[in-house]
């Protein structure tokens, strides 16, 4: 079948340049990455926050000691708070303001437990420490509170220091005491970079090692997806008011989809020109004065798995587009396969932990998969891909989309006329083979 | 202009048009007619080439139909629609490039078909915004734009009221006039009485009939002939039964009289006609005895309909 270029492209300019205009396209633009960064915020910023209440909560701790062992113990605990935890809160100074450093917590001695659980019920006492006589031999303890805070152990970390300080204390020097009690205070963490150096990784780099591969991941899973959704939707919008039939009369099945492919890959391509161009002046600079660069490799890469990606899924989703009836219908076949393409995301914990493990390596190399996964593995820190796999997986990747796109070309020109009839899985199949 | 030739297509073992063959010659309006499921649509679809025949042959001009060819045809389906949130003038501009127009062309071209179907000044307006019968004269504009030689039209009066029918069958004359071919598919026999030429008619992929309108309407008359008079003939040689309604008689014939020697009985008799006519049947009431005997409902054979003459041999030079 031969392509009349000229069809081809008048497609491509409609489906670019109708999708473009709508206000739908300029919602999406706007509203998805500050969705994500509005989301990113709020979880970046929960941990520091979590802490901070666990601290504000741990007002006055009540003791109940009978092993004697704390009856000169220091009556109050302060714990003093980074405030760096947070890249984004320290870039605003109000959330940097707001947010207190120190906390003090107060230590109430009670003579027995009831009368101690009796002041926690009544409020007077944040939380209760039972320190048992046999404490030093055994190392049991036993710690009440009205709640507890899933999301943050700050307040068990203070309860321990004061234990392990005040053990010592009178028996060390100050310094050492603080030292028990803190033993890595401020501890300095080196690791092996990409470049063979070993660089400091401290909370805003171990935030950002997490985010950037995150975001490039993301970035790319989300072209892919909005491409494969205007695409689905737009032969589903076609084939449902049946414009189809006199459109087939001038251009062929072919030279339909080649256009649509081109025109919202095009609008794809746009997408991320926009977002990354947006993103490099909104946070180059802070990346620059963290150190982190983007190698123009990734850049290179993640463009390749972009249309491989893209015209991977988007066969897939033509395909769908032209064999269901409408677009409710067309969704609930396309859902599987988006959910495949995040699947990596699921599993972001153990890809970015273990970028060179087999599920990792499968993973991008399973060519549904192969985008986002291979993406993840590649900007992870400390994470080297070997080139035989890079290769591997855009081969495997190549290969899958020429079948996807021949496939989807003979089902879509079968199926564009089907109406009233969802076809069976062997009927497809079938029209995938012979066409 | 278009030749069909022992073309046949199936699905599933089905053979949805079997060795269908006809001509439609230049500058004519051919009515393609037939029941619903009669594989008419099939057979339109095969000569748009949406759909290959499984064997047979399509020739436009005398070339099999391509990429060059398909440009010379004009579609407008029965099952249609439009881009509903597009421009008027940007929908047709589309099919214009697509036809090979440069967007200027199909933009000057547009809005000189929308001016014919008087919806000038709706040219920039969406098209969801138009009612039905506004959008169904801008689905057939988008048959119209790049001037399509052989225009295929399927049910283009469905819908319209009275004025759009008179307009739709206007432009149609027009294009015919200005050398266009029509090739159009009715269930509305009235139509086909008043515009078509030639007809042919499928029954479950069959040919069926298949010739001039006159002919097949003459063909398929009952052995009698109309007279209308003032007078009453008397008692005719070859005559069965006398039907009366006031002026009008229907001699019904026996079988060996022909309908020249009653004329001529009547003539000798002195008997003044106003007229004297062939007791052919409307086109509708042919379609109707035609596709119930295919059926096998009137005593017809049930199995597959045959044509009722050799339309192959008729219709090739």
């Amino acid at each position: 079948m031969r392509l009349s270029g000229a069809r081809v492209r008048t497609v491509a300019r409609r489906e670019f340049l109708t999708t473009v205009r709508r206000k739908a396209f300029l919602f999406m633009l706007v509203g998805t990455p500050a969705y994500f960064a509005f989301v990113m915020s709020l979880s970046a910023g929960t941990g520091a926050r979590e802490r901070a209440e666990a601290l504000k909560e741990l007002a006055v701790l009540g003791v109940v000691d009978s092993s004697g062992l704390y009856t000169h113990a220091a009556r109050e605990i302060r714990t003093e708070l980074g405030a760096d935890e947070n890249p984004f809160a320290r870039r605003t100074p109000a959330a940097a303001s707001s947010a207190p450093s120190s906390f003090r917590t107060r230590i109430h001695f009670f003579s027995d437990q009831a009368t101690a659980e009796a002041a926690l019920r009544a409020g007077r006492a944040s939380q209760v420490l039972v320190i048992p006589a046999d404490y030093l031999e055994r190392g049991n303890v036993r710690r009440y509170a009205r709640k507890s805070n899933m999301f943050s152990g700050a307040d068990r970390r203070a309860v321990s220091g004061w234990l392990a300080g005040n053990l010592v204390a009178g028996r060390v020097g100050d310094e050492v005491a603080a030292r028990v009690a803190r033993p890595a205070e401020k501890e300095s963490f080196f690791t092996l970079s990409k470049q063979g150096r070993f660089e400091l990784k401290d909370d805003r780099r171990e935030i950002v090692d997490f985010l950037l591969p995150f975001a490039f991941a993301m970035l790319l899973g989300l072209c892919i997806m909005i491409g494969g959704q205007y695409l689905l939707q737009g032969v589903a919008e076609e084939k449902e008011s049946r414009i189809l039939e006199s459109l087939l009369c001038t251009v062929s099945a072919e030279e339909l989809m080649a256009g649509k492919l081109f025109g919202l890959g095009a609008v794809g391509l746009l997408v991320v020109a926009i977002w990354v161009g947006t993103g490099a002046f909104a946070a180059g600079p802070a990346f620059l004065l963290m150190g982190v660069t983007i190698p123009v490799a990734w850049i290179a890469i993640g463009l390749g798995y972009f249309v491989l990606g893209y015209l991977f899924y988007g066969s897939i989703m033509t395909g769908i587009g032209a064999m269901t009836n409408n677009m409710r219908e067309a969704q609930q076949f396309a859902v599987w396969f988006s959910f495949a393409n995040f699947v990596p995301f699921i599993l972001i914990t153990k890809i970015l932990g273990h970028p060179s493990s087999a599920l990792a390596t499968g993973l991008s190399l399973f060519p549904p998969t192969a985008a986002t996964a291979m993406i993840l593995r590649l900007t992870a820190p400390s994470s080297v891909v070997p080139a035989w796999q890079l290769a591997l997986s855009l081969a495997l990747l190549a290969g899958a989309t020429w079948l996807a796109l021949v496939g989807s070309a003979r089902v879509f020109r079968v199926a564009l006329l089907l109406y009233g009839k969802t076809p069976s899985l062997p009927e497809i199949l079938r029209w995938a083979r012979q066409g | 202009m278009l030749r069909v030739q022992d073309v046949t297509k199936s699905y599933g073992g089905r053979a949805v048009v079997n060795r269908v063959s006809f001509d439609v010659h230049p500058g004519e309006v051919f009515a393609l007619l037939g029941p619903n499921g009669a594989g008419k649509t099939t057979l339109i679809r095969m000569i748009t080439d949406i759909l290959r025949p499984d064997t047979g042959t399509i020739l436009l001009d005398d070339r099999p139909i391509d990429e060059k060819t398909r440009h010379s045809i004009a579609y407008l389906p029965e099952e249609r629609g439009l881009y509903r949130r597009s421009r008027v003038i940007d929908v047709l501009a589309y099919y214009g490039q697509l036809k090979g127009l440069t967007l200027r062309a199909a933009r000057d071209a547009a809005r000189s078909l929308l001016g014919r179907v008087e919806l000038g000044e709706w040219a920039d307006k969406q098209v969801q915004a138009l009612s039905k019968g506004m959008q169904q004269k801008v689905q057939l504009c988008t048959a119209l734009i790049g001037t399509p030689r052989l225009l295929i039209l399927d049910e283009p009066f469905s819908g319209l009221d009275p004025l759009n029918v008179q307009l739709f069958e206007e432009i149609l004359h027009e294009r015919r006039a200005a050398g266009a071919t029509v090739l159009l598919s009715t269930h509305q026999m009235n139509k086909v009485e008043e515009v078509c030429d030639r007809a042919l008619m499928l029954n479950r992929g069959h040919m069926v009939l298949y010739g001039t309108v006159h002919e097949i309407r003459r063909r398929h008359a009952d052995h009698a002939v109309m007279v209308r008079t003032e007078q009453t003939p008397g008692s005719l040689p070859g005559v069965m039964a006398v039907e009366r309604a006031n002026h009008d008689f229907k001699l019904t014939l026996e079988a060996n009289t022909t309908p020249e020697s009653v004329l001529h009985a009547l003539l000798e008799q002195g008997v003044r006609l106003e007229s004297f006519a062939l007791a052919t049947l409307p086109l509708e009431d042919i379609f109707v005895k035609v596709v119930r005997e295919g059926l096998g409902l009137d005593g017809g054979s049930s199995g597959p309909p045959t044509v009722d003459e050799s339309p192959v041999a008729r219709a090739r030079p």
